[in-house]
């Protein structure tokens, strides 16, 4: 990443937090959905972004590919307990002695770990169909 | 006449010839020719997995009943099997692998080993944590740990003697392999082939680790250890050499710098020719369209010096793979008449679905025909290029990224994993435990990190169509031919491998966790259900007079992997164990030796 680039993405990252903090309870409301979903199985550039990862990470093979669990926890029950500060904590530092990668040394993980929590969650809500995905209106 | 005999008939001659450099062989060949122990995983050098034990005969053997049970203490998958020296039983688990050494006599644990390995190899063995068993020579034992250290034990104390490590876990690297004992060597393999690991073969010094020879599956030369003029591969209708640069040439840029070729099946000797025999798995990643080229030699059937480790022939059998068909499985070393003529063959049931009958002295292709019918993806190959004929539709090359290639057979498990099958000697035939599954497949794009996963495809696998609905067949193979003798159908795959013995009966284990026999011609003789479901291997030994039969329980692996919480929901389909679903309904997780003989009279 160029340091312009690198600028810009902070910046963003920036006003999203200042955005948050001027909208306390923004993220309890009901609408406030990390993901957009059309017919169950359109989403958002973001949350398409987040199934890619998942898919290329192959999460599947732990955790199913319905997030349902097989020798890892099912994803569909986990994100209706976890934090997203929790849930991120969990995939960039892993669980080591449970089987659960750290997936830090990931650029792809890294950089959509916030498009991966969003796709998750959409699954856990039952929003979001399992399987292949596309970007709504294309 | 065979294999066996002939061995014998000249071990003398052999013997006095070579004396001095025998001075460091091993024993465990001859610990092999009394069938009252089961000195390697596979019984002997050849693989065979036969007994000339048969005190259990096809007409007793509905009598069989339990000796005595032992816990590993260990869930997951436990694969392989316990060997058995004079009075010694050793067994293995999965990770943390450990090594127990059990008297004979009363069951009691001399001694038991837990090797200290960093927790983070179970993640990169996603999604199990296997291991194919220990090996035994000259009062040592060897393991293969996850962490790819192999360690040498004292088989009298279970004390170290050396470690060597042969991988790195943080590049995905992993062992699962047993360690083979030929001659005066240790050869062991390395896993990873969804992580980008290059594969390749190590033999060590059996006295000290000390690494004698590497060989690569995949880049140059040297470091193939091939000789483009003298390595040979079936080329037109014949042997030639292999040329230079055989492996780079296929390859696009350093793409085979991952190119997969991974090592962990089961290996053979022979001694008369002192070649040993091995599998390559397949070339990373899975989405084909990312390493155009034939992808050498990944998918290829290697015959090596056991002394130099220089390659005499290769044979690639699935050149550019689109499906995941490793071609690990095990390599079986038979002296059959091949279409009317006397060989000495080499048996292979690949993943690809094809059963191949080599000519293991020049590596001539004799056989190459489907061991389940329902194998679609090739509609034969080609005797002359020795290539399979690839079916377009199920070209997921082809179809490219992103497409959804549908009805696959066999599916990525292969028509036959690593689950090792047996010759009798006796019959001579060949009784294969198989997958009858099929799958859809859709490649997509993906960038490599080291030690993460790089897979790149989406897979569902059910039972094959249009078929009795399970998703597995016992059969009898005659290899001579390339003829299924018959088939038993299976509710799930037989992922267990098999055992014949001169009694007329054949062993093996079920997913659901029975250990069956069945006599020469598929007849069900004898069940039992053991504690969990079976995917370890069928072994036989004799103690004080009579004869035992023991098999490691314990639900895993690949396709015992999603029986942890919640595919009982179901996802129609869905998943690379969709269609294994309902093995819940039938076992839990647990490792378990169950040991059988014939009740006192």
């Amino acid at each position: 990443m160029n340091r312009l680039t690198k600028k810009a993405v902070l910046t963003a990252a920036c006003t999203l937090a200042a955005l948050s903090g001027l909208l306390p309870g923004a993220a309890l409301a009901a609408d406030a959905a990390p993901y957009k979903v059309a017919d169950g199985h359109k989403v958002d550039a973001q949350t398409l972004s987040g199934w890619k990862t998942w898919r290329a990470m192959a999460c599947e093979r732990c955790h199913g590919a319905a997030q349902e669990g097989m020798v890892g926890p099912s994803l569909v029950n986990s994100l209706k307990v976890l934090s997203k500060d929790e849930f991120k904590a969990t995939v960039l530092k892993g669980r080591i002695e449970k089987g659960m990668p750290n997936f830090d040394s990931s650029k792809m993980v890294s950089e959509n770990i916030d498009n991966l929590y969003a796709y998750l969650k959409g699954r856990s809500d039952g929003a979001i169909e399992p399987g292949r995905l596309q970007e709504i209106g294309k | 006449m065979s294999f066996t005999k002939r061995l014998i008939r000249w071990w003398p001659c052999l013997a006095l010839a070579a004396a001095p450099a025998f001075a460091a062989t091993s024993d465990v060949e001859q610990l092999t020719k009394d069938p009252k122990n089961w000195a390697m995983q596979s019984g002997n050098l050849a693989n065979h997995r036969y007994s000339e034990l048969k005190q259990i005969t096809s007409k007793n053997a509905k009598n069989l009943q339990v000796a005595w049970t032992f816990s590993t203490g260990v869930l997951r998958g436990h694969e392989g099997g316990p060997l058995v020296v004079g009075d010694t039983m050793y067994i293995h688990s999965p990770f943390p692998n450990k090594v127990f050494a059990i008297s004979l006599e009363d069951q009691s644990i001399r001694w038991k080993y837990e090797p200290k390995q960093d927790a983070t190899v179970i993640p990169v063995m996603c999604c199990d944590t296997v291991n194919r068993g220990v090996a035994y020579a000259n009062g040592k034992i060897f393991l293969q740990q996850a962490d790819t250290t192999l360690v040498a034990l004292d088989a009298k104390t279970g004390a170290e003697l050396w470690k060597v490590k042969v991988g790195d876990p943080k590049l995905g690297e992993t062992t699962t392999n047993t360690p083979h004992v030929f001659k005066d060597k240790v050869l062991t393999g390395i896993s990873g082939g969804e992580f980008g690991v290059r594969g390749r073969v190590t033999a060590h010094d059996m006295n000290t680790g000390k690494i004698l020879w590497k060989a690569y599956s995949t880049g140059p030369d040297n470091e193939l250890m091939v000789d483009p003029a003298k390595t040979m591969t079936w080329t037109d209708g014949k042997m030639a050499p292999v040329g230079p640069n055989s492996s780079l040439k296929t390859w696009q840029g350093d793409q085979w710098k991952l190119g997969g070729g991974t090592t962990w099946g089961w290996y053979s000797y022979d001694p008369a020719t002192n070649l040993v025999y091995y599998g390559t798995g397949n070339p990373s990643t899975w989405n084909p369209r990312q390493r155009p080229g034939d992808n050498k030699w990944s998918m290829t059937i290697f015959a090596r010096d056991l002394d130099t480790g220089m390659a005499k022939w290769v044979y690639q059998m699935t050149p550019h793979d689109e499906w995941d068909y490793d071609g690990v499985n095990e390599m079986i070393l038979a002296d059959i008449k091949v279409k009317g003529q006397p060989r000495k063959a080499l048996v292979h049931f690949d993943r690809n679905g094809f059963g191949y009958t080599m000519d293991r002295v020049t590596g001539e292709l004799l056989v190459a025909e489907k061991f389940d019918p329902k194998v679609n993806w090739a509609t034969h190959v080609d005797m002359k290029s020795g290539r399979p004929q690839v079916v377009a539709k199920y070209s997921t090359d082809k179809n490219g990224p992103d497409f959804n290639s549908k009805g696959i057979c066999p599916s990525a498990l292969g028509t036959k994993d690593q689950q090792p099958a047996s010759y009798s000697r006796k019959t001579g035939l060949f009784y294969v435990p198989t997958n009858h599954v099929c799958m859809d497949y859709e490649p997509f794009q993906i960038e490599y990190t080291a030690g993460q996963p790089y897979v790149g495809s989406t897979l569902s696998m059910y039972a094959a169509p249009n078929s009795h609905g399970g998703l597995g067949n016992f059969i009898a193979w005659d290899a001579g031919t390339g003829k299924i003798v018959w088939s038993k159908p299976e509710k799930f795959s037989v992922w267990s491998g098999a055992l014949s013995t001169a009694g007329d009966v054949v062993f093996y284990g079920t997913l659901e966790g029975y250990l069956k026999a069945v006599d020469n011609n598929g007849k069900e003789l004898w069940k039992f259900k053991t504690p969990s479901g079976i995917i370890g291997n069928v072994h036989t030994w004799e103690y004080k007079g009579k004869q035992y039969i023991g098999v490691l329980s314990g639900i895993g692996g690949w396709a015992g992997i999603g029986l942890a919480a919640g595919l009982t929901k179901g996802t129609e389909g869905l998943g690379a164990v969709g269609g294994y679903k309902d093995l819940a309904k039938y076992t839990e997780l647990g490792g378990v030796l169950t040991v059988f003989a014939l009740p006192d009279r």
